[in-house]
């Protein structure tokens, strides 16, 4: 049987059923094969910390070194001669017994009972003002016309390109200063107030272009039943726009929850400090622990990671969003 | 009824504050904008031509311009960042293309998939760099045990991921080929950004309209035909923007080399970031700190202001 | 929508998570037993992060005036496995000592910074205006950088009105003179550079001129024993040119400097220094790690698989647990290691190698305290100087935070001092050691640059012509001073 395309030339020869039908079996097979392949390589990083992490000293410090530590004098690898164990744990969360706390045990480590705490400070509050901040500032530009309004949009764009390291020299004397005009002046507010400008720009643009998608006949309805603009903007729209405020709100978070350089030096009391710059001091303090180090970054990454578990979607569709249609 | 804007198509109450409502919704973020960002950035430029003298600032006009440019120290990096720059976005667009085209299948556990592969974009860049130095440290890192054995690697000593002095220079006097430590930096730094890549690459695959594809197959094109003619055309616009994306943050990012690093062997990767860092925090010279900061926000604004001019004709 | 259930969910979580973490340190019976010093750190206490400070239970005065102190050693960190835990637990001692002392007068605050950030948060502080420290405990190597971003006051008048002048060491004193001739840092104690090296591995002692040595690593090398574990990176800034890089080129007679402020590389000494290191690296007579940065090079050291370690004297807190070649084994993991290998014997300190007809030389620098421009307690400050140079509490600083010599020649005398371990250091080092910096001014500048060359030329490229690139780098240093 002979068929002619479309085109004009003599297609090739049609494929017999069978070819589809093994096909139809063998595709996706050979699709997550290699999807899994992809998952175990971008996971191994991680494996490879969880595995040092919880080495002893000795088995991190072995010559050369061993992939498990699983090794016995006959055997290179027995599965009940691991010697897994949480040393490098223990010394980050220092756990001191205390009859007086919660479950009788103390968590002394700095990490834990300091810097964790305030990172997690910084970034609930910085993304919550960026949030708020980047919604109000979204739609205006959405919805309304105003002169300078490209020109604005495009520098709010721009400031993104300017380096954070030398505007830490500036934002440092600017702190030194209002510590002077103000007496109760909060290092911790100045540095949230620091972050909100850094995490801004790139949430407005999510912000304004999920607004877009909404659709302005809804307003117009609430306009015409009596509403004020203030009034449609917080009871109509707001709500419909949650998923690009929640984007917004969690790429600051991370955002916040990963940065290192403006938390160490934006703030001068030790026990302001922010978990990145424990993890920096644990750097200089244990040279050769690398299972505390990889402990440390376990447990300062883990936060994210499940916030991150949990809130995959939003992730996803901000990334696209914030990236693509800005 | 007819006017798609609200302002004019529709007769709301005309207060002073609703007229102006789009000012008042503007105001704090300006001002914050106007603090953390605008006022530092002219602070830099001032900065830039000053100078600490025993605990006074000088003006100095464009000397420290000069001594910024004129050392090998600042050209070596600019070729060192160029290097890291090109290995880093191209490894990245390329591996994140192969796999969205993995996971644009339609499969069950695909967002399973996409999940796992996204989970390195949530970690912080001193994490990553740490976590990957800790794989190559000389004699104790995992992968060590297979660089340092001199049967493998050159003698005396077998070699180092973070202590290999790169290959001898082509052209004298321009630090290319790179060392492996710039390598395994591209590496690492690629692997953290591989997720947002392709999930930028995925959204674009997604809009590529099944029914052409098929009619295309129909048609008896071949599979690299329709990708060729077909899908690659629509997803270009999109890698563009992810390039620039990567380039901007390639730029920027100091975290990684910081923690891996830490610019070394010597200064085989000492890129534009980290030398700025160095000078300013490193050798406490602002003032030449901020002269490579107003060049560094030069680049960058170009990047932002062309990604923006492509983004805009792309989409058209 | 179950993404917003989600999203929910994982708020609550963490606003929970907050609320435990900061509830958990708030502990209630922490409160009753703090109140004394409720009114001088009334902002502090009310941070529910703030962990109690040690010297709340000893200081009762309410009057008394604070003064505030940096130190890279940290009390309230408790960990017996931190690299610091010396520095640490002397704090955590002498504050409140200290502080019962000067009950009513002074009440003694130590804010830790990390060691190699103290000078810049200073200079940002007291350029900004920020809150400064009354004192900084400070090494000479810092000092220039201090005084030229104008960060340090001028102690000369008053040192010299101190009964304790007169005792100091003049080398110790002339470390803490600025460029201007005039004295803004305290010493305390002096970190001169020495070899420690496994006497297993040198029977004969250590080798006096680089010929030996060379003859004897090749000998090591067939052992699979490297003769020699240094820090050899640009890390840190180009920490490398203040250690082993000076000693090695100041033992040949070389210097970085002219004399008068400019850098000078290019002489025949330093060329012969650096063909030395070169040789030591092509030989394969040292390993690998010591180019990866940190302080990893002197793991070899620990497990004798390199037999010698140049470095400051301080070394001996640092380098532990130890196993000798012959397998005994110091494994309490502290100081202590490394004090009784060398009381063994199994450990020996010496000077390094230096050309025939020549002193072998070391780097020199001196730890000590500086007081900042607007520190508010400056007269605080000076009575806290005075107790530590009486002879009642010097010793234990010079041997716990200074890690160190005293630089009070009186002090030598002491009881502590007359172990195996000072007197071997003392003899090692006497009279021969000097400053790296010279007449340079631009220190952080100078060390970066210097550090990177001569890595270059004794690693990354064994082939280059060395007059050459040491002239480009003093080039490159003296065009931007």
């Amino acid at each position: 049987m002979q068929v002619t395309g479309t085109s004009g030339r003599p297609a090739p020869l049609p494929r017999s059923a069978r070819y589809y039908r093994v096909r139809k079996v063998l595709q996706p097979w050979f699709y997550n094969s290699a999807l899994i392949f992809i998952c175990v390589l971008m996971l191994l990083p991680v494996l490879g910390t969880l595995n040092i992490s919880f080495r002893r000293q000795v088995d991190v410090q072995r010559k050369p070194p061993v992939l498990f530590p699983c090794d016995t004098p006959e055997r290179s690898f027995d599965i009940r001669a691991c010697r897994f164990v949480l040393e490098g744990y223990e010394r980050i969360i220092g756990p001191k017994p205390n009859p007086n706390a919660l479950f009788g045990v103390e968590l002394a480590g700095r990490m834990i009972s300091t810097y964790l705490p305030n990172t997690l400070l910084y970034a609930l509050g910085a993304s919550v003002i960026v949030t708020t901040l980047a919604g109000m500032a979204g739609y205006a530009f959405s919805r309304y016309h105003f002169r300078l309004r490209r020109t604005l949009m495009v520098a709010i764009l721009a400031i993104t390109g300017i380096p954070l390291l030398t505007n830490l020299i500036a934002l440092y004397q600017m702190g030194v200063t209002l510590r002077k005009a103000f007496p109760g002046y909060e290092e911790r507010i100045f540095l949230i107030f620091v972050y909100v400008g850094f995490f801004l720009p790139f949430s407005i643009w999510i912000v304004k272009s999920f607004f877009d998608t909404i659709p302005r006949e809804l307003e117009e309805a609430s306009f015409i039943d009596g509403c004020t603009p203030f009034e449609s903007l917080w009871r109509i729209v707001t709500p419909l726009a949650t998923p690009g405020l929640a984007s917004a709100f969690l790429l600051s978070f991370v955002g916040v929850w990963n940065e290192f350089i403006a938390g160490y030096l934006l703030v001068s009391k030790n026990t302001l400090k922010t978990a990145m710059f424990g993890l920096y001091d644990f750097i200089g303090q244990f040279v050769i622990g690398y299972q505390v180090l990889a402990a440390a970054c376990i447990l300062i990454a883990l936060p994210v990671v499940i916030l991150f578990l949990f809130t995959r979607q939003v992730f996803f569709r901000a990334m696209v969003e914030g990236a693509l249609k800005g | 009824m007819t006017g798609s804007r609200s302002s004019s198509g529709v007769r709301i109450r005309q207060g002073f504050f609703s007229r102006t409502l789009p000012f008042w919704l503007l105001l704090p973020t300006l001002i914050v904008l106007a603090a953390v960002q605008f006022y530092p950035a002219f602070y830099s430029i001032f900065l830039s031509t000053q100078e600490f003298q025993a605990g006074n600032m000088k003006y100095v006009g464009l000397r420290n311009y000069e001594r910024v440019f004129s050392t090998s120290t600042f050209s070596d990096s600019l070729f060192i960042t160029f290097a890291f720059l090109a290995g880093y976005a191209t490894l990245t667009l390329v591996s994140s293309f192969v796999v969205a085209l993995f996971l644009n299948r339609k499969l069950r556990l695909s967002s399973l998939y996409l999940t796992v592969i996204f989970i390195p974009w949530v970690l912080s860049d001193v994490i990553v760099g740490l976590v990957f130095r800790l794989f190559v440290v000389p004699d104790y890192g995992l992968l060590s045990s297979f660089f340092a054995d001199p049967a493998l690697f050159g003698p005396p000593n077998g070699v180092s991921i973070l202590t290999t002095p790169p290959p001898p220079q082509v052209v004298p006097g321009i630090p290319l080929p790179p060392a492996p430590a710039l390598i395994y930096l591209i590496f690492a730094s690629a692997w953290k950004a591989v997720p947002f890549t392709t999930v930028l690459i995925l959204a674009a695959l997604q809009t590529v309209p099944r029914e052409i594809l098929e009619s295309a197959s129909i048609d008896g094109a071949s599979a690299f035909n329709s990708f060729r003619f077909i899908t690659f055309p629509l997803v270009l616009p999109t890698m563009v923007v992810a390039l620039f994306n990567l380039t901007l943050g390639g730029v920027n990012g100091v975290g990684m080399v910081f923690s891996l690093t830490n610019g070394g062997p010597g200064t085989a990767t000492e890129v534009l970031s980290f030398l700025l860092y160095t000078i300013g925090f490193g050798r406490l010279e602002f003032g030449r700190a901020a002269a490579l900061s107003v060049f560094m926000a030069v680049i960058n604004l170009a990047l932002i202001l062309f990604t923006l001019r492509l983004s805009r004709t792309g989409r058209a | 929508m179950s993404t917003k259930r989600n999203l929910v969910l994982a708020g609550t979580t963490l606003a929970l998570a907050f609320l435990v973490a900061c509830g958990g340190d708030a502990t209630p019976t922490q409160a009753p037993t703090r109140p004394p010093t409720e009114a001088v750190q009334a902002t502090e206490a009310s941070q529910a992060t703030e962990a109690p400070l040690p010297t709340d239970t000893a200081a009762p005065a309410a009057e008394a005036q604070q003064f505030i102190t940096w130190y890279q050693y940290d009390e309230q960190n408790e960990d017996p496995k931190s690299d610091e835990r010396v520095g640490n637990a002397y704090l955590r001692k002498t504050i409140p000592l200290f502080n019962e002392q000067f009950s009513g007068k002074l009440t003694w605050v130590n804010q830790p910074q990390a060691w190699d950030k103290m000078t810049l948060a200073l200079v940002a502080a007291v350029q900004g205006g920020g809150e400064v420290p009354d004192l900084m405990h400070t090494g000479s190597g810092e000092l220039v950088t201090l005084y030229n971003n104008g960060a340090v006051e001028d102690l000369t008048d008053w040192i010299k009105s101190m009964p304790w002048f007169s005792d100091l060491d003049p080398n110790a004193v002339q470390a803490c003179t600025a460029p201007d001739g005039r004295i803004y840092c305290v010493p305390v104690s002096e970190q001169p550079q020495l070899v420690f090296y496994w006497s297993e591995h040198f029977p004969n002692g250590y080798p006096k001129t680089p010929e030996d040595f060379l003859k004897q690593a090749e000998e090591l090398k067939q052992k699979n024993v490297y003769a020699i574990t240094y820090f050899g990176s640009t890390d840190f800034d180009g920490e490398g040119t203040t250690r082993y890089f000076w000693m090695a080129v100041s033992s040949f007679g070389g210097t970085f400097d002219d004399g008068q402020g400019n850098m000078r590389l290019n002489t025949p000494e330093n060329v012969n220094a650096i063909e030395f290191m070169r040789e030591i690296v092509a030989k394969g007579y040292s390993p690998e790690i010591v180019f990866a940065g940190k302080f990893q090079e002197e793991e070899p050291m620990k497990t004798a698989e390199a037999a010698s370690f140049p470095t400051g004297v301080f070394g001996y807190r640092y380098v532990n647990p130890l196993k000798s070649p012959s397998g005994k084994e110091y494994n309490t993991k502290t100081e202590k290691d490394m004090l009784d290998a060398i009381e063994a014997g199994d450990v020996k300190l010496s000077s390094f190698v230096a050309p025939e007809g020549q002193k072998p030389s070391c780097g020199l620098s001196v730890s000590g305290f500086v007081i900042p421009k607007g520190a508010k307690n400056m007269d605080g400050a000076k009575q806290y100087l005075n107790w530590i140079m009486d002879p009642q509490n010097n010793p234990d600083w010079v041997q716990a935070p200074g890690a160190g010599l005293p630089a009070l020649g009186s002090i030598r005398a002491a009881q502590t001092f007359q172990t195996t371990f000072y007197k071997q250091a003392i003899e090692a080092t006497a009279g021969l050691c000097k400053p790296w910096y010279g007449s340079l001014t631009k220190l952080p500048d100078a060390k970066k640059v210097i550090a990177t060359a001569i890595y270059r030329l004794i690693k990354e490229d064994p082939t280059a012509d060395i007059a050459a690139e040491l002239t480009k780098a003093q080039d490159e240093y003296n065009n931007n001073k």
